[in-house]
């Protein structure tokens, strides 16, 4: 009581400069691209020049190794890009937006630390807030987004004992408490099972959430859903169709 | 058979020396097993163990150059965690190997330090902790460190509990886990300082990790775990503390880390 009434004097610093950029209905625009997925190692793509409109779902394929994954770890701002340009929500890629939300193919978590699932959500609201605040009242979002991901009675178990497919479901719920307006997911299908993928490809296609998705994948029936295709494929990126079902699943 | 009882615990109470040295170590041992949580699960207890040995050659220094022992203790430990750092950058050297490095090396001067000095005496203290040895200017120091490390790590808990568990979103909404790891070593130099008298260099990264590593097996949440190690770290400070009491010849810090670890092998066996 004492030490929460010490740190309600406490100032809220944020993370980072607020991250307002206007974005003009383009969430994402790249020219010339080339990244490769660390310092060390070979180019994986070059030359990559596409744009994605605000509210497209957009499915990014490519085999193995095709720079799928670098792509959007350069669209997150995790990785740097070789040469080119690139906006996101009509800013340079770079940490501590909390517009943008990315799910990693297979999430590096630490298993040591005791976490239970309502605290992982919980965390999508600290982007909003900073350095010396509670987020506590976040409570209400916390358990909107765990009910829309059918996670509601999960949410006092710990992390460590869910399945891949609920994890992931808790991570998209915490991008929805984060209000992230663009979603960048590696391969979310990949630990699914059926019941667990048809509740994200619910929430991921409900045309109520007009958050822009870009989505890495392997599985062909998957992009028959999606507005647009962008294909990775001997280091260059291709534009297979644009948003040609976007305006009227919107209509 | 109770009156015996009683008198064997509030005998030693009358003592100013025993009083004071019961003061220190609740607070180091509750301070360092909060601090310890998150050396437990971020894997941190090799570099506590590096930072708590080169106390050693700070105090040896500071003493023979006639500075405060405290402040010889913390340049040490800083200088470590910095060399650490400066090694580990390089390509081709794991940080692992790095910590192995200074740590061999800061322990070396300072027994060099020691032998120059020939002042082995005054030292084994040091080495191994003495309850009688705590003044009332270093609990003074105990008391301001701990509320320090206690302070730090409650204004900061939801972003070290975010890094830990989750370091590239950290990383993604800016919440710099790198700048976290360094405020965590700049803590364990802190801790490690303040728990030298009671513990010994040798012994203090015990401090940090024995509790710990208990209270993580029956926490829900890292709050929770912190609370179960507290309580430990309490317990098994005030038993050690007795126990070097009443066995004349026992230095205090092998007797805390024995008492601390006796709850961690039984919660070991029955969890």
């Amino acid at each position: 009581m004492v030490s929460n009434a010490c740190f309600g004097l406490l100032p809220a610093v944020p993370y980072c400069a607020a991250d307002d950029a206007a974005c003009n209905g383009i969430a994402v625009s790249a020219k010339n691209l080339s990244a490769a997925a660390s310092a060390e190692s070979p180019i994986a793509f070059s030359e990559a020049t596409f744009e994605i409109p605000c509210g497209c779902r957009t499915a990014l394929i490519g085999a193995n190794g095709s720079g799928k994954s670098t792509l959007l770890r350069v669209l997150a701002g995790l990785t740097p890009a070789a040469s080119g340009d690139v906006t996101v929500l009509g800013s340079q890629p770079k940490l501590g937006r909390s517009r943008i939300a990315y799910l990693a193919q297979k999430p590096k978590f630490n298993t040591d630390v005791p976490l239970r699932l309502r605290r992982l959500v919980q965390t999508g609201t600290y982007a909003h807030h900073g350095w010396f605040e509670e987020c506590e009242h976040g409570d209400v979002a916390v358990d909107r987004a765990l009910e829309r991901l059918g996670l509601l009675e999960l949410a006092n178990r710990s992390v460590h004992s869910l399945s891949g497919g609920q994890l992931q479901r808790g991570l998209l719920a915490r991008a929805t408490v984060q209000g992230a307006e663009v979603l960048l997911l590696d391969e979310p299908f990949a630990a699914l099972d059926q019941s667990s993928r048809e509740i994200v490809e619910a929430f991921l296609f409900n045309p109520e959430n007009n958050f822009t998705v870009v989505m890495a994948t392997h599985d062909p029936a998957d992009s028959q859903r999606f507005d647009r295709i962008l294909e990775l494929k001997n280091g260059r990126l291709a534009t297979m169709h644009a948003c040609a079902g976007h305006a009227h699943r919107h209509a | 058979m109770p009156t015996a009882m009683l008198n064997l615990i509030f005998a030693p109470l009358s003592e100013d020396f025993f009083l004071r040295a019961l003061v220190a170590i609740l607070l180091c041992g509750v301070s360092a097993a909060c601090l310890g949580t998150y050396i437990v699960v971020r894997r941190m207890a090799f570099i506590s163990t590096a930072l708590t040995h080169s106390i050693l050659p700070g105090i040896v220094a500071a003493a023979l150059l006639g500075f405060s022992l405290y402040a010889g203790a913390l340049v040490a430990a800083l200088l470590t965690a910095a060399g650490v750092a400066w090694i580990s950058g390089r390509k081709g050297n794991s940080e692992d190997s790095a910590i192995g490095v200074m740590l061999s090396v800061m322990f070396a001067l300072g027994i060099a330090l020691m032998s120059v000095g020939h002042a082995w005496r005054d030292f084994t203290g040091l080495l191994f902790g003495s309850i009688v040895s705590v003044g009332m200017a270093d609990l003074g120091l105990i008391a301001l460190t701990s509320f320090i490390v206690l302070l730090v790590l409650r204004a900061l808990h939801k972003e070290l509990e975010l890094a830990s568990f989750d370091e590239e979103y950290a990383q993604l909404i800016g919440a710099k886990p790198s700048v976290l790891r360094m405020v965590l070593l700049v803590l364990i130099a802190l801790a490690a300082v303040a728990s030298v008298r009671l513990v010994g260099a040798l012994l203090t990264t015990a401090l940090f990790v024995i509790p710990s590593a208990t209270g993580i097996r029956l926490g829900k949440s890292l709050a929770q775990a912190m609370s179960w190690s507290a309580l430990f770290a309490a317990v098994g400070g005030i038993s050690g503390l007795y126990l070097s009491y009443y066995i004349s010849g026992v230095p205090s810090g092998a007797a805390i880390v024995l008492c601390c670890a006796t709850p961690y092998f039984l919660v070991r066996i029955l969890k």
